[in-house]
């Protein structure tokens, strides 16, 4: 176990080097971030100040060199557009991303899971028709659509809700969050529920599998033939015995949900990561780019690594790569 | 090596090929998303010829035209049945000719990452060993990252243009295909012709491409149908988010994304039909490869 945890951490830190590495080189191929900071009117001496500046005069190995010297110290550079720290920035609007995707998480299991179990106990049975149309519907809708259409919806027709933003956040046992306010909640509820989507129908389908799988166990047939009622076969035997790969795939999940979250940020204007990144890209702002990029891989390296030791624990027939040799 | 002509490779089969023709036209789901298919690729195909207007001619839209509601009839008489967007741009007629650009995208690129994926899965399967665990290793890797995100960083790093999006989008794909195919190859390489095919000493790339290929493709078709459908929404997410295709060559994204400027308006129109374009189309896709995988795989069925 310890040599497949340190040969993964190995492994991590060589992927997180290589990916710093084609990143960096390759950022630099792409536009001038210089002429995206200088008014089109300066003159040319100005912008090689501003050029020298922001170091981006030097070869990109030495830009690469400055940039790794910095990075061991915990300084990814700092913000073309804002002039600060790109650590910095990233910790701030991380809270937001975070809500909204344990938010969006909340979600996907309230929902999917009883509408899931249901089909499953159910297969032929007409709700549980409507249940999976409804989940194959929710895979192929394309989620940013969907977005605006709940904009349309709720904000313009209706009223009901607003169309974009975070709203009030409130400190509630150390913890501040918009999920402590009523005008926080309401700002909420439309981007959590359309980031939740797609996991909602991913959940449905797992449980569903998974219960039909189970119902059809001797265990299940013998605690039938005790005579047990349906609702304490549901809840004693058969929610234990799915829940755990639903668990650990959206464990998994969870990154992408972070990652989604740059499109559901970008349509509600909610100010977490993924919005500064895509602002980040059309403004070319490199160090923020590169610190996004290195965060998000290092996040999933991670969560991959802990859901792996995770199996392990869980079902000790897995066994580890690198526990062989 | 005269001898190498009298080994027949074991043949995938037209019989079942024409089971699945068979399947597909006794099950009414099928059919239906299978017209519904190639309903959508003939309007892609023949966009020109059967849109009302021209959108990308700029000496027939007229600004005058903005923002008409559906069913109003524009400046030249022409009725725009899906209203106009804000630059007086019939909305069918837009449709039509970015549902070709959406199509366009995620089929080629399908067919690289199919091509990349080929490759690799075979090489690995083959060779085994050393090469297999290494590219075995980066494959996971690279499915561990959702694709939007991939997506998204590498036009970050290549810019802007529909090859970059294609290239994009077939990076991002490739690792699934190599991972099924490799799969796949790994049981035929255990069969009797391939032992036979090696004794006779033929070359190893003769084995992969003569052999091993035709046999392991199969396990692909289901896959590449769904994944097709994939690349259909990253695509039009990216060029949501104003990272995919370029203005001048919209794509149902790009549409989607130039009506977001005006829901607050209640010109919903602009949004609304190129999103329930490209939902027809993913679901359609999703639905008809979901059967397919059910007549090729009757197991899984259920």
């Amino acid at each position: 176990m310890l040599a497949f945890i340190l040969r993964r951490v190995i492994q991590s830190v060589v992927v997180l080097f290589v990916m710093s590495l084609i990143v960096f080189s390759m950022i630099n191929l792409v536009g001038d971030p210089v002429d995206m900071l200088v008014n089109p009117e300066s003159l040319p001496d100005e912008i090689e100040r501003v050029r020298r500046d922001f170091g981006l005069d030097q070869p990109v190995h030495v830009q690469y060199w400055r940039f790794m010297a910095g990075a061991f110290s915990g300084d990814l550079g700092n913000s073309f557009i804002f002039g600060r720290p790109a650590l910095a920035l990233m910790a701030e609007r991380f809270p937001a991303t975070l809500e909204l995707a344990v938010s969006a998480l909340i979600i996907a299991v309230t929902v999917g899971l009883p509408s899931g179990v249901y089909a499953g106990l159910r297969p032929n049975g007409w709700g549980s028709r409507i249940i999976m149309g409804g989940s194959v519907l929710g895979i192929s809708i394309p989620t940013f659509w969907l977005g605006l259409m709940m904009i349309i919806v709720f904000s313009v027709q209706l009223g009901w809700l607003p169309v974009s933003g975070r709203g009030d956040t409130e400190q509630f046992l150390g913890l501040e969050s918009s999920l402590f306010t009523l005008d926080g909640l309401q700002h909420l509820i439309m981007p959590a529920t359309n980031l939740a989507l797609f996991k909602i129908a991913m959940v449905i389908r797992l449980a569903r599998a998974g219960t039909v799988e189970v119902m059809a166990l001797d265990f299940i047939k013998f605690a039938r033939a005790k005579g047990l009622s349906s609702r304490r076969i549901v809840r004693a035997h058969l929610l234990p015995n799915i829940l755990i790969p639903i668990i650990t795939v959206l464990g998994i999940e969870f990154g992408t949900l972070i990652a989604f979250a740059t499109v559901t940020e970008s349509i509600f204007a909610w100010p977490g990561l993924g919005k500064l990144v895509i602002d980040a890209i059309v403004n070319l702002d490199r160090p923020i780019i590169v610190a996004y990029l290195l965060f998000v891989v290092a996040l999933f390296l991670v969560l991959n690594l802990v859901v792996d030791i995770i199996y392990a624990v869980l079902d000790p027939r897995v066994r580890l790569q690198g526990d062989e040799g | 090596m005269s001898t190498a002509k009298t080994v027949p490779a074991a043949k995938p089969g037209n019989a079942r090929l024409s089971k699945i023709m068979q399947a597909t036209l006794s099950r009414p789901t099928t059919l239906i998303s299978g017209i519904l298919l190639v309903l959508i690729a003939a309007s892609a195909i023949f966009a020109p010829l059967i849109a009302p207007t021209n959108p990308y001619d700029l000496s027939t839209v007229s600004i005058l035209d903005g923002r008409l509601a559906p069913g109003e009839e524009m400046f030249d008489g022409t009725i725009a049945w899906l209203g106009t967007d804000g630059a007086g741009r019939d909305v069918l007629s837009s449709i039509l000719y970015g549902l070709r650009t959406s199509l366009t995208v995620a089929i080629s690129s399908a067919a690289v990452a199919l091509a990349i994926g080929l490759s690799v899965g075979l090489t690995s399967a083959f060779y085994g060993g050393r090469i297999d665990a290494f590219l075995m290793r980066v494959v996971d890797i690279q499915l561990s990252f959702p694709a939007i995100l991939v997506a998204l960083v590498l036009l970050a790093l290549l810019g802007k243009g529909i090859d970059k999006v294609i290239i994009a989008l077939a990076i991002v794909q490739w690792a699934l295909y190599a991972r099924t195919v490799r799969a796949a190859a790994m049981v035929e390489r255990r069969k009797e012709y391939f032992e036979a095919a090696t004794c006779l000493e033929l070359s190893n790339a003769r084995i992969i491409w003569k052999h091993l290929l035709p046999n392991s493709v199969s396990s692909l078709i289901v896959l590449a149908t769904l994944q097709t459908a994939h690349s259909i929404s990253i695509e039009a997410t990216l060029s949501f988010l104003g990272v995919g295709v370029p203005i001048t060559e919209p794509s149902l994204g790009s549409l989607i994304s130039n009506g977001f400027d005006y829901i607050l308006s209640g010109a919903y129109w602009i949004t609304f039909f190129p999103g329930v374009m490209l939902l027809a189309t993913v679901a359609a896709i999703n639905i008809f490869g979901d059967q397919l995988r059910a007549i090729i795989n009757p197991r899984l069925s259920k």
